[in-house]
């Protein structure tokens, strides 16, 4: 019986493609634009990803990495006081204009590192030395800001300068980071020079970066330097939720995100549930003669489900292999952004299935209402 | 055959989503082993700022009175020797004082001449009235007097040398003066620096240390005051060897001679001369030597210094695993 479901499924290959051309492109709308969602609230937490220390300190008004409120630099030496602190060391992370040598401005992400030690390094040195960070006016740039300053016509090597706040900042070395959600550089450079370059500030130091003793989970300890008035630390992942619940709360991003996936899910209804149902009402003369012959109704419902299971699986499986596809050409480029967790094509799977029930729920409301006179007619 | 292909695109979609979910799932790629950059001198360097001066520092050329500038020398690049006259402040009150003294002096001098012969007539007096009292012809008391009266002249005589030698003193204070209007050169050396003009006047401090209007250096031995920050201080040795380059030049260095390390760690000066500068980092001031370059070197120009240091390597991060560098807790 089943195999005659099928056959009857695949005989129609007008309404077979249709519905599978539904389907795809209700999957492939809901799977992209979520990876691209997801991949874009990656980027608004680049820093804490680059910088990856286990506690982050910040002013108590502090929600999200990317909007600090400066610190007074003696908050570094009242968080090394603090009991389960193994070291704690400031960083500068701000946002400054560098002026090219022929006179064009690119706004890019400084990033201050302490300079005895360079904790938050960028891990990823594509050339050079992390060494030479120590030397006047260095600075390592990232992969994004080489790039950027290739289109206004600049090439960025080691030994290229430029000015920061009409500063001269001399390339020591290239890395490669996370790219920021606004895509401005990362430019490393020690803490002492990021101050120089900087606009001064009555505050300078942006955040406090700890590390927990052995033993100490980093949630107590930021739980426990939160009680001190006028800071709040956030463990990583807190800090990397915060940031990210930050850009859903206060930007129009999953609106507009949750819009085109919605209407993934309508075209997919209203394209497979429309076709299914003319589909079942074509092959209504079969379905009442197997009636007729005696075929209960779960036999036909197992063989609707079935052809409805079937375009579903089929669609689906396109819809994310053309996401995928998508997906290998965009991770190559970086832009724009693309991030698949296991969980978008699961949710996908989950409408596409919900979807096929609801196609088939309608076919079968006619097979119900079928007499099996109508094979006569 | 539509079959068929629908399930395997379908089948390869679904393998291939996967993938992707897992590559996403993993972490970046650890970091290719660094490339030593050729220009890095030695394993260890430390960074430092250095700044050009002549040897045995520069000596900024100051009058010794206030007072208004008539006539300059020298011009910048001159090369003079100790004693060379420099520049000449206004002399003519100091030589209308000389002057004054001089006509004070002819005049003392008349006075001298003018006393001895008061002298001299009061000498031949009082010897005629000795002869005339062995005589008896005049009194004793007439004797007297005329002995009182050259003892009188001889004094006055005296008092008339006393003031003409005051007076040939104060000639010579009043000419003192007046040589020091002219400013001589300390010593041997280039003039690395002139910003005087005829008719400025010149106070006996710099009205801006930083822009001194006279600059005299020896500039045939040239030597660097490399700043190195207090962080790497201690690594710095005692003849560590070093290198230089001049800023923007990074194909050519320059090998410097150790001379010595400044003992005393000093307060950075503000050598980018921002007023927003950080100054509360100190520096450890290492004194080196070079000889001329092929390319010039001027004195006050910065440099680029790498010192051969001492330090431990910083870790290589291991693979897949993100390490920080971790200070050391107390």
């Amino acid at each position: 019986m089943l195999r005659i479901a099928l056959l009857m499924l695949f005989r129609d290959r007008a309404k077979y493609v249709m519905l599978i051309v539904g389907l795809t492109f209700c999957s492939l709308l809901m799977t992209q634009q979520s990876s691209v969602f997801c991949g874009l609230m990656l980027w608004t937490s680049a820093t804490v990803r680059n910088i990856g220390a286990k506690v982050w300190v910040f002013d108590a008004k502090v929600e999200q990495v990317n909007e600090v409120i400066p610190l007074r630099e003696i908050e570094v030496t009242r968080v090394r006081g603090i009991p389960g602190v193994e070291w704690a060391v400031p960083l500068y992370v701000g946002i400054e204009q560098a002026r090219l040598s022929d006179g064009s401005f690119q706004n890019v992400q400084l990033v201050g590192l302490d300079t005895a030690t360079f904790v938050g390094r960028p891990m990823q040195i594509t050339k050079g030395r992390i060494e030479d960070l120590r030397m006047p006016d260095a600075v390592i740039i990232d992969q994004v800001g080489v790039d950027k300053f290739r289109k206004k016509g600049i090439t960025i090597d080691i030994g290229t300068t430029f000015e920061i706040n009409d500063k001269t900042a001399r390339v020591v070395a290239l890395c490669h980071a996370n790219r920021s959600f606004l895509g401005q550089p990362y430019i490393y450079t020690t803490y002492d020079r990021a101050l120089q370059f900087a606009k001064p500030q009555r505050k300078m130091m942006s955040c406090v970066l700890v590390e927990p003793k052995p033993g100490v989970s980093s949630k107590e300890l930021a739980e426990s330097i939160s009680a001190i008035p006028g800071l709040r630390a956030f463990e990583r992942d807190d800090l990397f939720w915060s940031t990210v619940w930050w850009y859903i709360k206060n930007t129009g991003i999953p609106i507009s995100f949750g819009t085109v996936v919605l209407m993934g899910v309508i075209v997919g209804i209203a394209i497979a549930g429309q076709t299914f149902y003319l589909f079942i009402l074509d092959n209504l003369r079969y379905l009442a003669a197997l009636k007729a012959m005696g075929a209960r109704m779960p036999i036909l419902a197992a063989m609707v489900f079935l052809q409805s299971f079937s375009v579903g699986f089929v669609g689906f499986g396109l819809g994310v292999g053309l996401t995928s596809i998508f997906g290998y050409k965009v991770l190559k480029i970086e832009q724009p952004p693309f991030f698949m967790p296991w969980q978008v094509p699961a949710f996908v799977a989950v409408i596409i299935i919900l979807i096929c029930c609801f196609s088939a729920a309608i076919g079968l409301r006619q097979i119900a209402k079928l007499e099996p006179a109508v094979v006569f007619k | 055959m539509l079959k068929r292909l629908s399930i395997f695109l379908a089948l390869t979609g679904i393998l291939a989503v996967t993938l992707l979910v897992f590559r996403l799932k993993k972490a970046p790629p650890t970091p290719i082993p660094l490339v030593e950059p050729s220009r890095a001198p030695y394993t260890d360097s430390i960074g430092a700022r250095g700044i050009v001066e002549a040897v045995n520092e520069n000596v900024i050329v100051a009058p010794i009175l206030p007072g208004m500038i008539t006539d300059i020398y020298v011009n910048v690049g001159d090369l003079v020797k100790k004693g060379a006259p420099l520049f000449r402040q206004d002399t003519r009150d100091a030589g209308a004082k000389v002057s004054a003294q001089q006509a004070q002096v002819v005049l003392l001098e008349a006075r001298v001449k003018e006393s001895e012969v008061k002298v001299a007539d009061k000498q031949d007096d009082l010897v005629r009235a000795d002869r005339l009292l062995s005589q008896r012809v005049i009194s004793d008391d007439v004797q007297r007097r005329k002995y009182f009266e050259l003892k009188s002249a001889e004094s006055a005589l005296d008092s008339a040398r006393a003031e003409l030698l005051l007076a040939r003193a104060q000639l010579t204070q009043a000419e003192v003066t007046l040589d020091l209007l002219t400013v001589r050169a300390p010593r041997d050396g280039e003039i690395l620096r002139q910003n005087m003009h005829e008719g400025e006047y010149a106070g006996v401090a710099s009205s801006d240390p930083n822009a001194p209007s006279l600059l005299l250096g020896e500039t045939t031995h040239l030597q660097l005051r490399a700043d190195v920050d207090e962080d790497s201080a201690s690594r710095v040795q005692t003849g560590a060897v070093a290198v230089a380059y001049i800023k923007g030049m990074h194909s050519d260095p320059i090998p410097l001679r150790f001379v010595r390390i400044e003992p005393y760690i000093t307060v950075k000066k503000s050598l980018t001369g921002d007023s927003s500068e950080r100054v509360d980092t100190r520096v450890l001031q290492v004194i080196y030597q070079f000889d001329k370059t092929k390319v010039p070197v001027y004195v006050g120009q910065q440099m680029d210094v790498f010192i051969e240091g001492k330090a431990p390597r910083l870790p290589q991060p291991e693979n897949d695993k993100k390490i920080l560098l971790t200070p050391k807790s107390p």
